[in-house]
């Protein structure tokens, strides 16, 4: 079947324009629809949304000007476009005859051979699908995306019993390796996978809130980062999805899951419906379970209804708890006799009782409640991972004790599969466990699956991890060498954040000379978020303390060697970026011989925050790239104009919040590779490195590049004159400023002059460590190792 | 010393920054306002003109390669007119007039045209490649060449007191003048319209359809602004200052020409002049307080032509800012009746090289208009220069 080319999307709600960006971020060619206006511009609805989507944060395009790639559209004027489509799109009201009429009327106008999903979140499919023609049936399903749809990376698909099961493998190979989600099958139950289980774990921790009389900011504290999930917790959370959403989500279960043996906890919430008929709807309203009074945080006091100064933290001894192994969380917590623990077991013990007494109704298998919990939610481990990782019928008995006690929300014995006594686990290497069909559901293997060398994996389900793969070359405490074809040989830095500190350096120094001698190229490639949060800054105070300036210098030279030898190298080098790619991890990517961004990274050079500046060569790499670019467009005494963007770039510490900023920026070049799928990445790397090594591979022979000069730098103090003068910099930022302008536009010399690389790393060694040892630059030093956040004194 | 007289004054209307002239070029501009300057005095045979002299505060691009020379020659003036672009800044179309007036006082010229156009719009402030001197970074005595003119508003407010209230009631003030100038028809008589025929294209069909316009008004005064609307913008140049977009003049495109003539000239072609050029007043102030540079320049002005500010019937001070406007206020104390009756460049616009033409202008017709007798024009200038010229009605 043919490859989706290009999308509509239909109506252009909140979810509808979000997806259309999400779409144009990823160059997919889109048409937006919604209801002509009957006064105004036709399109105004549309023009409307697109204007709305520059506004919103977090920022669903990755540059704004994208937001005029949309192709606007309405249903009555431009249908028949809808037969270019490969794929439609439905995202307009939860309203079942909406939806019906709206496919009545487009029906006629579908490609032949396109789909139509639907993005709702409550209908039931099979109802939205009886209403088709009978060969559409066959490419109609739910296909469910999580708000906001560029930053989750859960997608649910949700096939009828008419779906052919065959060709919904291209659905799938699109949304992975085209949008960057991962997929998972849902049932066509309510609220799905995702929701259902996600909305029965806030309900649970409401009523157990409650039951332990726990005010909010403190549940909010039990239940974020200290149990693995997001900061946001539970009430926060609530808060950012709105309240009224929420209500809506639990109330689907109520009223659409007649059999859901926890049903009762799903009626109207007295609280929760108190503030939304109070207009309290949550974060956008500026009310909900909290309130933001200029910067103080209130709290919602049930009670009273009235807001408070919130601020709660979880007790020391529980935090305990929860620092010792994960598997022995479960048991420290229902051992102790603090209500804080005691709320704790009783969220886990009632969640799991819920999963396990509905899993056959829910979700085709475990894994998918836990992936819908891990990727929908944010939280580190699913239920049943945490379950099979504390044991699993030491655990089954504790909820059986529970509950004879009386303790549990809902008496019903856990299911038989549950209680089985010889269960050990739910998760396995050959699948994992569908209580529908009382058997181990074997996990697939899409075509796609092959471009992931380390897809997500659930505890239990086994696979190789990126810490053993394939062959280890060499490895220390700051690196591992290795390679999975005997090709291309990868570097995975093991430093916290991937700092570059001197046994890392090394390891990449070592790696190069590795490469060189017995492969065919040098992928640097990591499997966390985060490529590099940069140099040691740690280790470079000690330098200097132990060796002063002349010792700082040295080591210095030794990064700024071991960057150049990047590009230099007989092998291409590939830095597989992702997440954080800051300072001096920036500066390594932007000497590799090709880039390859999974399309959220973060890219800059952020070493002005901590007084010092891009010296590993990241100075001189920008102003070789401007001088190139003067002297291609013949005008050798203009570099500042195409330096001073990225002068200040550098100044201001800006980072890049895609891949595409960055390249708009020229940081990653036009023969840079961008990824949708972090999980890809590595795929694509090892392909970009054989590409190269296969192309007769040389390293780009050094040419001579002009400066700015000393009127470039004239050009540079102007602007910082004023920004100083403005009140927008600092006195030691306009200093740092002069540092950098005096550096990269080559000292002294007249503008134009003709200089090579190693004459400018020679400036950045000779202002680096005399910066440094400013006090200014050392106060922020310090304000950054002791608090991670930077002064800009 | 002969009697320089002026015998016709006009001038485009102004555009806003990327309005209505964003595809008009500056030369079209100048081209408009010559041919509508040379309209006004139809038995003028423009062989007899001498020279044509041009103020451009930023003479580059489609305003460099002396835009005075080319622009007259598009015009339909004869070639053996000369043509110059002068440069000073904002001031440069009042230096065009005063250096086209002394050739005539000099008795060196008969006929001149004098004038100032600008396109901020295409040409930036500061030009495409500003290179400041690297000198000018070693002292710091010598850095406020390089300070942006909003910083020195910030200073001027700073060192005078001003309040954002004051800057924001200046500023409401021209509008609301501005705006009842254009209601009662005041600078029909002094605009010439611009035409241009322009093509658009239909990206759907690829059609590309002509269509002739002509504009007409000023661009720049809105009716929608007040008080409240002005106290919400943010400070433009410093994080806590009180100078913003608001109460500052407009980023404009525009252009002004005027024809001066000896008495000879007067008689020989029978022309009716508007105004006697009396003279004119330049001086150097402090480049971080630019905005000053009236107060030096207007007192010797009057004095060496013997008039007091009270005979002073129309005063056009460029509002260049709002905070500059009331530190001149603070130490030359004008008439606020006769001072800018019809609004200044926070509403009207100041396309920096044509704006002195521009005041001279609207000060001659509205002299003419209210039979007043003395009108001075005067503006700051950027590093740090005032300019004045005085004018008498005929």
């Amino acid at each position: 079947m043919a490859q989706i080319q290009r999308v509509a999307v239909l109506g252009a709600g909140v979810m509808g324009a979000q997806l259309a960006a999400h779409l144009v971020n990823l160059d997919i060619p889109v048409l937006l629809y919604d209801l002509p206006l009957d006064k105004g511009p036709t399109n105004g609805r549309v023009l409307q949304a697109i204007h709305g989507l520059k506004k919103m944060s977090p920022p669903p395009l990755v540059e704004l000007e994208r937001a005029g790639l949309i192709e606007v559209a309405n249903y009555d004027d431009h249908l028949p476009r809808l037969s270019t489509c490969d794929l439609v799109i439905e995202a307009i009201g939860e309203q079942l005859a909406w939806k019906q009429a709206l496919y009545a009327r487009i029906l006629p106008h579908l490609a032949p051979q396109g789909w139509l999903v639907s993005n709702t979140s409550g209908l039931s499919l099979e109802e939205l699908s009886a209403a088709l023609p009978e060969d559409l049936q066959t490419r109609f399903c739910g296909m469910h995306f999580f708000n906001p749809p560029r930053y989750m990376a859960l997608v649910e698909l949700i096939p009828t019993t008419r779906t052919d099961r065959d060709s919904i493998t291209v659905l799938e190979s699109f949304i992975t390796t085209r949008l960057g989600k991962t997929v998972i099958h849902a049932l066509d139950t309510p609220n799905f996978v995702a929701n259902r289980i996600g909305v029965a774990a806030t309900v649970i921790t409401f009523h157990q809130a409650q039951n332990f009389g726990l005010s909010c900011d403190l549940v909010d504290d039990l239940t974020g980062p200290l149990l693995g999930r997001p900061r946001s917790a539970t009430y926060r959370t609530a808060d950012v999805v709105g309240l009224d959403i929420l209500s809506h989500v639990i109330s689907t279960t109520y009223t659409q899951a007649p059999d859901d043996p926890f049903r009762a906890l799903f009626a109207p919430f007295p609280l929760l419906e108190g503030l939304i008929s109070a207009g309290a709807l949550g974060a956008k309203t500026g009310a909900g379970f909290y309130r933001k009074e200029g910067k103080t945080i209130l709290r919602l006091d049930p009670m009273t209804r009235s807001y408070v100064p919130s601020g709660a933290k979880a007790e020391a001894g529980v935090k305990a708890c929860l620092e010792v192994s994960l598997s022995q969380r479960l048991a420290c917590l229902r051992a102790s006799t603090h209500p804080q623990a005691q709320f704790l077991w009783a969220i886990h013990r009632d969640l799991f009782h819920y999963c396990a007494l509905n899993l056959a109704y829910m979700a085709p298998s475990a894994r998918e409640v836990d992936m819908a919990l891990r990727l929908g939610f944010g939280w580190s481990l699913g239920p049943f991972e945490q379950w099979q990782l504390s044991g699993w019928s030491e655990v089954a008995a504790w909820i059986e004790e529970d509950r004879r006690a009386g303790k549990t929300l809902v008496d019903l014995p856990l299911p038989d599969w549950a209680m089985d006594p010889q269960r050990q686990v739910v998760h396995t290497p050959q699948g994992s466990w569908s209580a529908a069909r009382a058997t181990l559901s074997p996990r697939l293997s899409p075509p796609w699956l092959k471009r992931q060398h380390f897809p997500l994996r659930l505890l239990g389900e086994g696979g190789s991890t990126a810490a053993s793969a394939g062959r280890t070359v060499a490895e220390s405490e700051a690196a591992r060498l290795w390679t999975l074809d005997e090709d291309i040989l990868i570097l995975t830095l093991r430093t916290k954040m991937n700092i570059l500190g001197e046994v890392a350096l090394e390891a990449l120094d070592q790696a190069l000379t590795e490469a060189e001698g017995h492969y065919r190229a040098l992928v640097l490639w990591s499997p966390d978020p985060h490529f590099s949060a940069g140099g040691d800054l740690k280790g470079f105070i000690e330098t200097y303390t132990r060796h002063g300036l002349t010792g700082l210098a040295l080591a210095q030279e030794r990064f700024q060697r071991v960057v150049q030898r990047l590009r230099c190298s007989a092998v291409p080098t590939v830095a597989a970026l992702q997440g954080y790619a800051l300072g001096g991890g920036c500066e390594v990517s932007l000497h590799c011989t090709r880039r390859v961004a999974y399309t959220e990274t973060n890219l800059g050079m952020v070493e002005v925050n901590v007084g010092i500046f891009p010296g590993a060569g990241g100075l001189t790499e920008v102003a070789r790239r401007a001088g190139l670019r003067a002297l291609a467009a013949q005008s050798p005494l203009q570099v500042a104009d195409y330096l001073q963007e990225d002068l200040t770039r550098i100044l201001r510490c800006t980072v890049s919040q895609s891949a595409q900023e960055a390249r708009s920026w020229g940081w990653l070049e036009s023969g840079d590779v961008l990824v949708p799928h972090r999980e890809e990445l590595l795929h694509v790397a090892l392909t970009q490195a054989l590409a190269l090594a296969e192309s007769g591979y040389a390293p780009a022979l050094p040419r001579l590049f002009p400066v700015g000069g000393v009127e470039g730098r004239a050009q540079m103090l102007a602007g910082l004159v004023n920004a100083l003068q403005g009140g927008q910099i600092s006195a030691h930022d306009f200093e740092i400023g002069r540092i950098l302008a005096t550096v990269a536009c080559g000292g002294e010399l007249p503008a134009g002059t003709l200089v090579n690389v190693d004459y400018l790393l020679g400036l950045e060694r000779t202002h680096f460590g005399p910066l440094l040892a400013t006090q200014k630059s050392r106060e922020r030093i310090q304000s950054f190792l002791e608090t991670g956040k930077a002064v800009r004194n | 010393m002969k009697t320089a007289y002026i015998v016709a004054a006009t001038r485009t209307p102004v555009g806003k920054g990327r309005g209505q002239f964003a595809q008009v070029r500056a030369d079209t501009l100048l081209i408009t306002a010559l041919r509508g300057a040379l309209a006004q005095v139809p038995m003028l045979d423009p062989e007899a003109i001498e020279d044509v002299v041009i103020g451009c505060a930023m003479p580059e691009g489609e305003q460099g390669l002396n835009i005075a020379r080319s622009a007259a020659v598009l015009a339909g003036l004869p070639l053996s007119a000369g043509a110059m672009t002068v440069n000073r800044f904002c001031a440069s179309g009042l230096s065009a007039i005063q250096m086209a007036a002394e050739r005539i006082q000099l008795g060196s010229a008969d006929l001149m045209i004098a004038g100032g156009v600008e396109s901020m719009s295409r040409i930036p402030m500061m030009g495409r490649h500003p290179a400041p001197s690297p000198l000018i970074f070693e002292t710091p005595f010598h850095t406020p060449l390089a300070w942006g003119m909003g910083a020195t508003a910030e200073n001027l407010a700073h060192q005078w007191n001003i309040s954002r209230l004051e800057q924001d009631t200046v500023a409401l003030e021209s509008h609301q003048r501005a705006l009842e100038a254009q209601h009662q028809g005041f600078f029909e008589a002094e605009i010439t319209p611009v035409t241009l025929l322009q093509h658009f294209l239909d990206l759907n069909t690829g059609l590309t359809t002509p269509q002739e316009r002509t504009w007409h008004q000023d661009e720049g005064p809105r009716a929608d602004t007040s008080l409240e609307i002005l106290a919400r913008l943010k400070p433009a140049f410093h994080v806590k200052g009180s100078v913003t977009a608001g109460n500052s003049s407009q980023i404009s495109d525009g252009a002004a020409a005027l024809i001066l003539a000896s008495e000879e000239a007067v008689h020989h072609h029978g022309l009716t002049p508007l105004a006697r050029v009396l003279g004119f007043s330049v001086k150097g102030v402090p480049p971080e307080i630019m905005g000053i540079g009236p107060v030096k320049a207007v007192p010797p002005l009057l004095s060496r032509h013997g008039i007091s500010l009270a005979q002073l019937d129309w005063i056009e001070l460029n509002e260049a800012f709002a905070a500059q406007v009331l530190a001149v206020q603070k130490n030359l104390a004008f008439d606020p009746v006769r001072l800018n009756p019809l609004g200044g460049a926070i509403a009207l616009g100041h396309p920096l090289g044509a704006s002195g033409a521009i005041r001279t202008t609207t000060l001659i017709h509205g002299l003419r208009r209210t039979n007043g007798r003395y009108g001075l024009v005067t503006l700051c200038v950027g590093m740090g220069q005032g300019i004045a010229g005085l004018f008498e009605r005929v």
